[in-house]
């Protein structure tokens, strides 16, 4: 046991009590929290400890191992820096949504069992969706909605996949599986909507740009990157990983290109960017694991600079689309220079933190052939290739080129206030000191760490790979190859269950409601004719009986009528004679008797 | 954030072609899909 806090609660607490303080105070109070809980974490030996018994399950709500340790510091580092970003926001909704967020994801990556870890996961959607909500935009709560009924539905689906779990197996550890039964294929999917995976990502291109300027940073470094370290941790050297993370890499490029918002262009980079951790964890070797959980460290980081930088950019102009963009660099130099900081990081440039870790992720893969086959893993360092390419020219080049340099859109706007300032210089600072020295990085990973990527090779072949990008993107853009920036709305994935859920509502509307309206018809129909035959059943049975006789007695014609109407009268005002009624119950016994 | 309205949104933003780069374009292009076709497929010759 441990006399420390579970780092969760420091966060959530403490996130609730910000309100509470005003001016000057509760920026100290704020920044005050994410070291608050550096220390506390810090101070944690590794191991289980708080554990609790809940009905028939012992949780473990804290495990401190390498793996979660190296998730917990860097969440504590970007929350620092994020709540430095937002100080001059004063919206208490933000902020206390950013640090219950934040403390969630915490508690994800540092669960101790997959109960722990699926409370906390669900307490990342809504301290996310509170977020995106916090920006009081119609398009952002509709994004709100659409985001919150996808993360509901993965946790569901991540929920019935523990529970199955836990009565095949009787476990609940946070452990290595297989996927063997439905039970892991649903931890697996439940993962997967929150890692972006192709096709179930359209939730975060959907909902990122439309959070609040700070609340983005925030969901850039939380939710896929808890579910990298979830993948990480129950699914290493899982195959599939290895093409869900290429498809993940390659296709959000094609829409980075032609998407107009900036912060957009960032999601569909986050995406790509994830691609490389996932397909990391899945070759699941020791330099590939690192190589992925050192991407998440620096994509963190980086994409937070990315995200800040454009966050600043649409602060003082109000716009973010590349089409009202451009020249900011003359009004905003030292945006502009950590934007390019943030985009040289990305793209992998030597000495900027992207190189020192997504080259173990490129290595891996070159090294994996034995794990894969030989031609599978031509295909995959291919595209490994093609999307470090791909994002050198979308996130590296696109971002600075339109918002600071390309056209003149003649905005002559302040530069950011200074804590923004100096949250993106904290950024910068570490990007550049992870690439130049990625050694405390290294240090931190989950396993012991032997590569050297300042070798002639790696830097000549990255080195190279940027040139051409770099020239690829001049030429198309002096010759009039490259696309135009347009406002447009670009068909994504979501086009598929947009469309399907329409179609399928259309199928429900022409086969369900006509079939219900038959049936409405049938029962209605059935039943007043019952009700009907009813009303003077015994009258008709009567005159079926009485009538026969009649017959063979020889009423006729008139006279027969007239005894009808009789018989009938005086059944319905139930003044039936008594021969009548002997003869009916006579007949009807004998019936009863020949049927039986 | 402080929306500058009286700044016109544009629907499109074009990138005209510097006269002379089309065809250094196509030079570049052309040389860059043989270098690439003699990397892939060295291993035949």
């Amino acid at each position: 046991m441990t006399n420390s806090v579970l780092p969760a609660l420091i966060f959530m607490i403490g996130g609730f009590l910000i309100p509470f303080f005003k001016g000057r105070a509760k920026s100290v109070y704020m920044m005050f929290i994410p070291l608050v809980g550096f220390v506390n974490l810090i101070n944690i030996p590794l191991g289980d400890h708080f554990l609790m018994n809940f009905s028939d399950f012992k949780l473990v709500l804290l495990h401190i191992d390498r793996l979660g340790l190296l998730f917990g510091y860097i969440y504590h580092i970007i929350a620092l820096i994020t709540v430095i970003y937002i100080l001059n926001f004063k919206n208490d909704v933000e902020y206390v949504a950013g640090f219950f967020y934040a403390g969630a994801a915490l508690g994800a990556v540092l669960a101790g069992d997959l109960f722990s870890f699926f409370i906390f996961w669900e307490m990342l959607t809504i301290g996310s969706v509170m977020l995106i909500w916090a920006r009081k935009t119609k398009s952002s709560q509709a994004a709100g909605l659409r985001y919150l009924l996808v993360h509901a539905f993965g946790g569901l689906v991540l929920l019935a996949g523990i529970v199955l779990h836990y009565t095949e197996t009787g476990s609940l550890e946070m452990l290595k599986l297989t996927l063997s039964g439905p039970g892991s294929y649903l931890i697996f999917l439940g993962i997967g909507i929150n890692c972006a995976w192709p096709v179930l990502h359209p939730w975060l291109t959907d909902a990122y740009p439309e959070a609040t300027i700070g609340g983005t940073v925030f969901l850039s470094a939380f939710t896929t990157k808890t579910a990298v370290y979830a993948l990480a941790r129950l699914f290493p050297g899982t195959e599939a990983l290895i093409w869900i993370g290429v498809a993940m890499a390659a296709f959000p490029i094609f829409y980075a290109v032609i998407e107009n918002d900036l912060r957009r262009v960032l999601a569909y980079s986050l995406i790509n960017q994830v691609g490389f951790m996932v397909v990391g964890i899945g070759i699941g070797t020791e330099l590939a694991i690192n190589g992925a959980c050192a991407h998440a460290f620096n994509d963190i980081l980086f994409k937070g600079l990315l995200f800040m930088s454009m966050g600043a950019v649409m602060y003082r102009t109000g716009k973010i689309n590349a089409t009202d963009l451009g020249g900011l660099y003359k009004s905003m130099p030292w945006t502009a220079l950590f934007c390019c900081v943030g985009a040289a990081s990305i793209s992998a440039f030597p000495l900027f933190s992207g190189f020192v870790s997504k080259s173990m992720v490129m290595e891996a893969a070159a090294s994996g052939s034995h794990l894969m086959g030989q031609k599978s893993y031509v295909v995959v360092w291919l595209v490994l290739l093609f999307a470090s390419a791909g994002v050198f020219h979308h996130a590296g080049i696109k971002i600075p080129f339109f918002a600071f340099f390309g056209h003149d859109a003649g905005h002559r706007v302040k530069e950011a206030p200074l804590n923004m300032l100096i949250a993106m210089g904290i950024a910068a600072f570490l990007c550049i000191f992870i690439g130049t020295y990625p050694k405390p990085l290294y240090d931190l990973l989950p396993f012991p760490v032997d590569y050297h990527p300042y070798t002639i090779s790696h830097v000549l072949s990255q080195t190279e790979l940027l040139f051409f990008s770099a020239l690829a993107f001049t030429l198309l853009l002096l010759s009039g190859i490259y696309p135009a920036e347009m406002r447009a709305l670009n068909v994504d994935a979501d086009w598929i269950y947009r469309k399907s859920g329409k179609a399928l509502y259309h199928a429900f509307d022409g086969i369900l409601n006509p079939l219900n309206a038959w049936c409405d018809r049938v029962v209605r129909g059935t039943a007043s004719r019952t009700a009907y035959f009813f009303k003077d059943a015994g009258a008709k049975i009567s005159l079926f009986v009485a009538v026969n006789i009649w017959l063979l007695a020889g009423y006729r014609d008139q006279r027969l009528e007239i005894k009808k109407k009789k018989l009938y009268n005086d059944i319905l005002h139930g003044t039936l004679p008594a021969g009548i009624g002997a003869a009916v119950t006579i007949t009807f016994i004998f019936l009863v008797y020949v049927l039986i | 954030m402080k929306p500058h309205k009286d700044k016109k949104e544009l629907m499109e933003l074009k990138h005209d072609a510097v006269p002379g780069y089309r065809g250094v374009f196509s030079v570049v292009f052309t040389l860059s899909l043989l270098y690439m076709a003699f990397i892939l497929f060295q291993p035949c010759f």
